[in-house]
C-alpha cells in the first residue's frame, strides 16, 4: 500500500511545474510569472520543511523517504527559492520565455527531489536525466548571447557521454549484484568491491554524478555553461544541482562499505586533480562566472576528500560542506546578478566600488569569499575542518596538506575579487546599486548563516551526522 | 599545566568588550568619524587597563594557568572554549593592550574611510587578544586567522609604497603558514584519539610517539614561523611593513609577529617536546641566519621602514635562538624579547610615521637635522633606536642578555656569530640616527611641525614601557619565569635528567635579589 502522504512535496512540485506549463500557453506576463514563482517556491519550501520528519518507503522500495532525503529536499528547494529570489530582474532571458524558464526550473527541482530519494539504480538514472535535460535547455535560454549555443551543446554532449558511462557502470554493477535495489547491493557489494569488474562498474557508475558535481575530468562543461547560462541558472547549477549531486554521490559510495583502498585511491587522485586544476585555472579567469565555475571544480575536489574517507564522519562532513557551498555560492551569485546591468556578464573589475555602491552586498561577498577559501570564522572553515578531520582519521595527512596548499592558491583569486570590491575605484561615477528590501534581508540572512556556521555550527553538524546515520541500515 | 579557575571572567570580558566595540563601530552612521575614533580609543584604553590589571594580578607564587574559563562549544567535535593566561600570555596581553592603545591614538588624524579602518583594526586586535588567551587548538587557529585577514584590506586600502604587492605577498605567505598549522592541529587531535581540541587535555592525557611529535612540531614551526619572520620565510615581512600604514605597521611588527612565536611556544613546545628537542638545532641555525641576514641586509637599506623591517627579522631571530636553547634563561629571554621588541618596534614605526607624515619621504639620504625642527619626535626615534640596539637599562637589553646567556651554553659558535653581527648592526643604526636626526638640515624642512601634545601621548606610553621594564626587568622576569620553569622541568624529566643547573642560573639568582 503506497502511503501517498510521503509523496506530497514531490506532488506539490509537479503541480507547481504544471502551473508554469499552463502559463506557457497563455500570453507572456513576466510580473505574473515572477509573482507566482515566488509564492509557489516559498510555499514549497515550507512544505519540504514540514515534511522533514517523514519516514517510509514508496513504490515497492524504489523510493525511500528518510531524514537524509528530506533534508536534502529542503536544501534543493532552498536553492530553487533563492534562485527565484534573484529573478526580479530576469533580463538575461527573453520576456516571452519567462514561463518556460520557471517551468524548467520547477521541473528540474522536482527531478532532483526524486533523485535524492531514489534507492534503485534505474530510478536514479531517470531522475538524473530529467534534471539534466531541464538544465540543458535552461542554459540555452540566455538572450542574445553568442556563445550560448556552444555552452549548451558542450553541456549536453558532456552530459550525454557521462550518462552513457554511468549506464554502462550500472549494467556491470547490476550484472554482478543481480539487483538494482541499493538495499540488496549494499549487502552484496562490500565483500566484492575489489573484484575488477565490480570496481570498474562502480567507478563508471559514479561518472554521472562526477559530471553533475564537475569533478575532474568531467568538469569541462562547467566554465562554459556557467558563462553562457543566465545568471540565475548559473546560481541554480552552482547551488541546488551541486547539493543534489553530493547527496546521491554519498548514497552510491556508501554502498562500497568503506573497505576498498583501491576505490579510495581512485577518489584521492580525482580529488587532488580537481582541486589543483580548478584552482590553477581559476587564477587566469577574467569573467567572474567562469572564475566561480572553476572554483566549483576545486570545491568538488574538497567535497571528495570528505567522501573518500568512506566513513560516517566523512559523509557527514561532505553533507555539511554541501550546505555551506549552497550558502556561499548563492551569495556570490547574488552579487553577480545585482552588479551586472541588463544581465550581461561581468568581470572581476566590474565590482569596483561595490563597497559604497552596495555595502551589505559587499560585506556578504567578503564573508562568502573567505568562506570559500576556508577562512575562519565562517561556515566554510567549519566545513573544511570537518572534512580534514575525517581524512586525518584515515591517516591522510599529506592529502590534507595538499588541500591546504590549494586553499592558499585559491585565496589569491578570491582576494583579487575582494580587492576589486573594496579597493579599486570605479571609472566614472556608477550609480549605487539598488538592492530591494527582500534581497537585502536575504543578504543579511546569508551573512548571519555564514557567521553562525563558523562560530556555532554544533546543531548543523549534529543534523548532518543524524542524516548520514540512516545510510547504514 | 595547572588550571586555576577565574573568580570573574576577565578574559571573556576583554574579548567581548572588543567585539561589542566592533559592533558599535559598524552600526554607527557613515559620517560619524569622531564617534568612531572615540569608541576605538575607549575600547583600546579599557582593554589596556584590563590587560595591565591581569598582568599585575597574575599570581607569581601560584604559577600555572590562571583566570581560566571553560565553556562548551561544539561537543560533537570535542571543541570547547577555554581561556587562560600563564606567564607567557600575560606579558603578551599587556603588549597587545599597549600597542592597540597607541595605535589608535596614532591614527587619530585619519580621514580616509575612517569607520572601516577602525572596524578592521579592532577586528584584528580581537584576533590577537583571542589568540593569546585561547587554550583550545580550534580557537587558537580561528583567532590566528582572524588576526591575519584584516591585514590585507588594511594594507591595500590605507597603505603606501607598493601596497598591492606587499599586501598580497604578506597574506599569501601567512595563509600558507596557516595551511600547515591546520593539518598539524587536526593531525595531533586525531592521533591522540581523545576527540578533543583542548590544549590542557592534550598536554596531560595525550600520548604522542616521537615520530608524531616531530612531524607535528615541524608543521607548527614552519607554519607559525612564517609569521614570526623565521628565515627563509621572512620575505613577506619587510615589504609588508613598508606598505602598511603606521598603526598597522606598529601592530604588525609589534604584535602580529609575536603571535607566530607565541604559537610555536604554546602549541609546538607544549604539545610536542620531543619534536622541539629534535628540531632545536635546526631552529638555532635558522634563527642565527635570520639574525645575521636581517642585520646585514638592513645595512643596505635607504628607506627607514625597510631598515626597521629588516631589524625586525633580526630581532625575531633572537627570539628563535632563545627558543632553541631549551634553557630557562633562553626561554625567559625569548619571551622578554617578544615583549621588548614589540614595544620598541611600535615606537620606531610610530616615530618614522610622524617623519613621513611631515616630510613625505622615508629616504635616509633626503632627511637630516630633524631634531632641530622636531625635537620631541626625534628623541622618541632615538630612544627606539637605542632600545633596538640593546642599550642597557632599556627593555631589549635584558631580553638579549638572557637569550645570549642561554645560547652561549648551548650553541657557543652561533651565539658569537650573532653577537658580532649585532655589534655591526648597532653601529649602522647609530649612523642612521645621525643622518636623520642630526647633521645639516635641508632648508625646505624648516617649516615642519613637531608632534602635538595629543600625538605625543602614545609615544610616551611606549617609551615609558621601554624604560620601566628596562629599569625594573624583574617585573617582567618574575612573571615569565612562572611558566618557563615547569616547561623546562617537563623537558628535563622527558630526557631523564635532572639538570638542575639549567634551571637555577646565576642570573636568576642575582635577579631575585633585586628589590
Amino acid at each position: 500500500m503506497t502511503n501517498w502522504t510521503l509523496f506530497i512535496p514531490e506532488l506539490y512540485s509537479l503541480g507547481a511545474a504544471g502551473v508554469f506549463f499552463l502559463f506557457c500557453l497563455c500570453r507572456p506576463d513576466s510580473r505574473r510569472d515572477y509573482g507566482a514563482a515566488m509564492i509557489l517556491s516559498a510555499l514549497g519550501l515550507f512544505l519540504t520543511v514540514w515534511s522533514v520528519g517523514f519516514q517510509g518507503s514508496l513504490f515497492e522500495g524504489v523510493y525511500r523517504v528518510d531524514l537524509y532525503s528530506q533534508v536534502f529536499k529542503v536544501l534543493i528547494y532552498c536553492g530553487f527559492f533563492l534562485a527565484v529570489c534573484l529573478c526580479a530582474d530576469l533580463s538575461g532571458v527573453d520576456e516571452s520565455r519567462h514561463s518556460e524558464f520557471y517551468f524548467l526550473l520547477a521541473l528540474c527541482t522536482l527531478a532532483m527531489m526524486l533523485l535524492v530519494s531514489c534507492v534503485h539504480l534505474l530510478a536514479i538514472y531517470i531522475a538524473l536525466e530529467l534534471s539534466s535535460y531541464s538544465l540543458y535547455v535552461l542554459v540555452y535560454l540566455r538572450r542574445g548571447y553568442q556563445k550560448g549555443l556552444e555552452s549548451a551543446l558542450k553541456y549536453f554532449i558532456m552530459g550525454a557521454a557521462s550518462s552513457a558511462l554511468m549506464l554502462f557502470g550500472f549494467a556491470l554493477v547490476y550484472g554482478t549484484g543481480q539487483s538494482a535495489y541499493l538495499v540488496d547491493l549494499m549487502r552484496d557489494l562490500p565483500g566484492r568491491i575489489n573484484e575488477p569488474v565490480v570496481l570498474i562498474g562502480f567507478i563508471l557508475a559514479l561518472s554521472g554524478f562526477f559530471f553533475k558535481l564537475a569533478v575532474f575530468p568531467f568538469h569541462f562543461w562547467a566554465p562554459d555553461a556557467y558563462e553562457g547560462a543566465p545568471h540565475q541558472v548559473s546560481a541554480y547549477i552552482a547551488t541546488a544541482s551541486k547539493v543534489a549531486a553530493i547527496a546521491v554521490l554519498i548514497r552510491i559510495i556508501a554502498l562500497s562499505g568503506g573497505q576498498s583502498d583501491r576505490l579510495a585511491w581512485f577518489l584521492i587522485v580525482l580529488s587532488v586533480a580537481s582541486m589543483t586544476v580548478g584552482n590553477l585555472a581559476a587564477i587566469a579567469q577574467k569573467d567572474l562566472k567562469r572564475l566561480l565555475a572553476f572554483s566549483s571544480v576545486a570545491h568538488a575536489g574538497y567535497v571528495m576528500i570528505g567522501i573518500l574517507s568512506l566513513t560516517a564522519l566523512g559523509y557527514a562532513s561532505a553533507v555539511f560542506y554541501g550546505m555551506s557551498l549552497l550558502v556561499m555560492k548563492f551569495t556570490c551569485f547574488m552579487v553577480v546578478v545585482k552588479a551586472s546591468e541588463n544581465g550581461r556578464n561581468i568581470s572581476t573589475g566590474d565590482l569596483a566600488g561595490l563597497h559604497y555602491r552596495a555595502p551589505v552586498l559587499a560585506l556578504a561577498l567578503l564573508l562568502a569569499l573567505f568562506g570559500l577559501a576556508g577562512i575562519p570564522p565562517t561556515m566554510g572553515f567549519t566545513a573544511k575542518l570537518l572534512i580534514f578531520t575525517a581524512a586525518m582519521k584515515q591517516g591522510l595527512l599529506w592529502l590534507v596538506i595538499a588541500a591546504m596548499f590549494n586553499v592558499v592558491i585559491s585565496l589569491y583569486y578570491y582576494l583579487q575579487i575582494l580587492k576589486a570590491a573594496y579597493f579599486i575605484e570605479p571609472e566614472g561615477q556608477p550609480p549605487p546599486i539598488v538592492v530591494s528590501t527582500p534581497l537585502k534581508l536575504a543578504a543579511i540572512a546569508m551573512i548571519l548563516l555564514m557567521v553562525a556556521g563558523g562560530v556555532y555550527p554544533g546543531p548543523v553538524i549534529d543534523l548532518a551526522g543524524d542524516m548520514t546515520m540512516g545510510l547504514f541500515p | 599545566m595547572e588550571l586555576h579557575a577565574a573568580q570573574f571572567p576577565f578574559l571573556s570580558t576583554l574579548l567581548l568588550f572588543c567585539i561589542a566595540s566592533l559592533g558599535l563601530v559598524l552600526v554607527l552612521p557613515k559620517n560619524s568619524n569622531t564617534a568612531v575614533k572615540w569608541v576605538s580609543a575607549v575600547c583600546s584604553g579599557a582593554t589596556l587597563a584590563l590587560a595591565l590589571f591581569l598582568f599585575a594580578a597574575y599570581d607569581r607564587e601560584l604559577g600555572g594557568m590562571q583566570f581560566v574559563e571553560q565553556y562548551r562549544w561544539i561537543p560533537a567535535l570535542g571543541i570547547s572554549c577555554i581561556h587562560g593566561i600563564d606567564g607567557f600570555a600575560a606579558p603578551m596581553l599587556l603588549l597587545t593592550g599597549i600597542v592597540f592603545f597607541t595605535g589608535v591614538l596614532t591614527m587619530w588624524h585619519l580621514k580616509h574611510r575612517v569607520k572601516e579602518f577602525f572596524a578592521l583594526f579592532i577586528l584584528l586586535v580581537t584576533g590577537v587578544y583571542g589568540m593569546f588567551m585561547a587554550l583550545d587548538l580550534f580557537f587558537i587557529f580561528v583567532w590566528f586567522d582572524v588576526s591575519l585577514l584584516p591585514m590585507y584590506l588594511l594594507i591595500v586600502i590605507w597603505g603606501s609604497t607598493l601596497r598591492e604587492y606587499g599586501a598580497m605577498k604578506l597574506t599569501l605567505y601567512l595563509l600558507f603558514g596557516s595551511a600547515l598549522i591546520l593539518p598539524g592541529i587536526v593531525y595531533l587531535v586525531s592521533v591522540s584519539g581523545l576527540d578533543t581540541f583542548s590544549l590542557p587535555a592534550l598536554a596531560q592525557k595525550g600520548v604522542f610517539s616521537g615520530f608524531e611529535q616531530k612531524v607535528a612540531f615541524f608543521l607548527f614551526y614552519v607554519g607559525f614561523g612564517i609569521l614570526a619572520g623565521v628565515w627563509p620565510f621572512h620575505t613577506w615581512s619587510p615589504p609588508g611593513h613598508v606598505a602598511a600604514p603606521t598603526a598597522v605597521s606598529m601592530l604588525h611588527a609589534g604584535v602580529l609577529m609575536k603571535i607566530g612565536a607565541f604559537g610555536i611556544l604554546r602549541v609546538g613546545m607544549f604539545l610536542c617536546p620531543q619534536g622541539w628537542v629534535h628540531w632545536a638545532p635546526l631552529m638555532a641555525v635558522l634563527a642565527t641566519i635570520g639574525i645575521v641576514y636581517g642585520a646585514l641586509v638592513g645595512l643596505r637599506q635607504t628607506d627607514l621602514k625597510f631598515v626597521i623591517g629588516y631589524s625586525s627579522v633580526s630581532h625575531m631571530g633572537i627570539v628563535g635562538l632563545g627558543f632553541a636553547t631549551m634553557t630557562v634563561d633562553g626561554i625567559n629571554g625569548a619571551v622578554f624579547q617578544m615583549f621588548a621588541h614589540g614595544v620598541m618596534t611600535a615606537l620606531f614605526f610610530s616615530a618614522v610615521g610622524h617623519f613621513y607624515d611631515q616630510t613625505h619621504t622615508r629616504q635616509i639620504g633626503e632627511l637630516g637635522g630633524l631634531c632641530r625642527v622636531m625635537p620631541v619626535a626625534g628623541s622618541y626615534f632615538i630612544l627606539a633606536a637605542l632600545a633596538g640596539i640593546g642599550v642597557p637599562c632599556l627593555a631589549s637589553f635584558w631580553a638579549e642578555l638572557l637569550v645570549f646567556i642561554g645560547a652561549f651554553r648551548v650553541y657557543p659558535v652561533l651565539a658569537i656569530i650573532s653577537l658580532g653581527v649585532l655589534v655591526i648592526n648597532a653601529l649602522f643604526i647609530l649612523r642612521v640616527v645621525e643622518k636623520t636626526c642630526f647633521g645639516p638640515m635641508a632648508v625646505h624642512w624648516a617649516h615642519l611641525q613637531d608632534v602635538t601634545f595629543g600625538m605625543a601621548i602614545p609615544r610616551a606610553v611606549l617609551a615609558a614601557a621601554i624604560v620601566i621594564f628596562g629599569l625594573m626587568p624583574f617585573l617582567m622576569y618574575e612573571v615569565i619565569q612562572t611558566a618557563t620553569i615547569p616547561l623546562i622541568n617537563g623537558l628535563n624529566s622527558l630526557a631523564g635528567q635532572t639538570a638542575a643547573d639549567s634551571i637555577n642560573t646565576l642570573l636568576s639568582q642575582w635577579m631575585s635579589r633585586l628589590p
